[in-house]
């Protein structure tokens, strides 16, 4: 491997490892505020300052159900960052292997799921948002999200090719 | 594989070992060594086209299709 790579490798893979932790902990996250306000509604929104006459607790349902999509998307994002870490990780040896263009392929699909769950998100969001209470949420139809998983299904592809040809390749003199 | 390199055979006519060969051609031992013991999957012509260059031979003198089969079960 040639030494341009030599440093981007090592922190890539300690970027991605800080960034599966923080996945996991935001998870945990917004499991326990999800949590307290089912099981605490009214001692929750009072520790975080809304009041009934805010108009917020009547969109408590719908701002539960964007929590509970922030949690199904844990998972996938580990997804994409656990099987990018293995693929950083499969570049000091060899790249072109078949388990790099499954890697990439579960990368795709879970990338794909999230840009579902971005959709979904938005019209929860936009349909209990009040001129009283707007919401601003990250969320909704991103043409790179969507170009990231088309580039990661034609990367899958090419990879799945590539090692085809490294298997002709091996035990060539 | 049923295709062989006789490559020993043309090294010892020619008085040559398979380091000095390898350093000629510009491929390595370990490489060369692989296509001795009938090993490699492949070889490219222009290897092949080094090797016989420094052997001073015929491709069909460095390779043999060995049939393993026995004559009683030949195709027909």
């Amino acid at each position: 491997m040639s030494t341009r790579y030599s440093a981007a490798l090592p922190v890539a893979e300690l970027v991605l490892r800080v960034l599966v932790v923080l996945n996991w902990a935001s998870g945990a996250a917004i499991l326990a505020v999800l949590t307290a306000t089912f099981v605490a509604t009214d001692w929750t929104l009072t520790a975080l300052g809304i009041t009934p006459a805010s108009g917020i607790p009547q969109m408590l349902p719908g701002l539960q159900a964007i929590a509970v999509l922030g949690l199904a998307a844990i998972p996938l994002n580990h997804v994409v960052l656990g099987r990018l870490l293995d693929f950083v990780k499969s570049v000091r040896d060899d790249p072109f292997v078949p388990a790099n263009a499954r890697r990439l392929k579960a990368i795709a699909w879970s990338l794909l799921g999230l840009q579902v769950i971005s959709l979904i998100v938005a019209g929860i969001g936009k349909a209990i948002a009040t001129p009283e209470n707007p919401l601003d949420l990250d969320a909704g139809f991103s043409t790179t999200g969507w170009l990231a998983v088309l580039l990661a299904f034609v990367l899958a592809g090419v990879f799945a090719q590539g090692t085809k040809m490294r298997e002709d390749l091996d035990g060539t003199v | 594989m049923a295709i062989g390199v006789r490559l020993d055979d043309l090294l010892y006519a020619r008085r040559m070992t398979l380091t000095e060969l390898a350093d000629r051609i510009g491929i390595t031992l370990a490489n060369l060594s692989i296509l001795k013991t009938s090993k490699a999957r492949a070889i490219r012509f222009s290897t092949l086209d080094a090797i016989c260059r420094e052997l001073n031979c015929q491709p069909g003198d460095l390779l043999v299709r060995r049939d393993d089969e026995p004559a009683a079960t030949a195709k027909t």
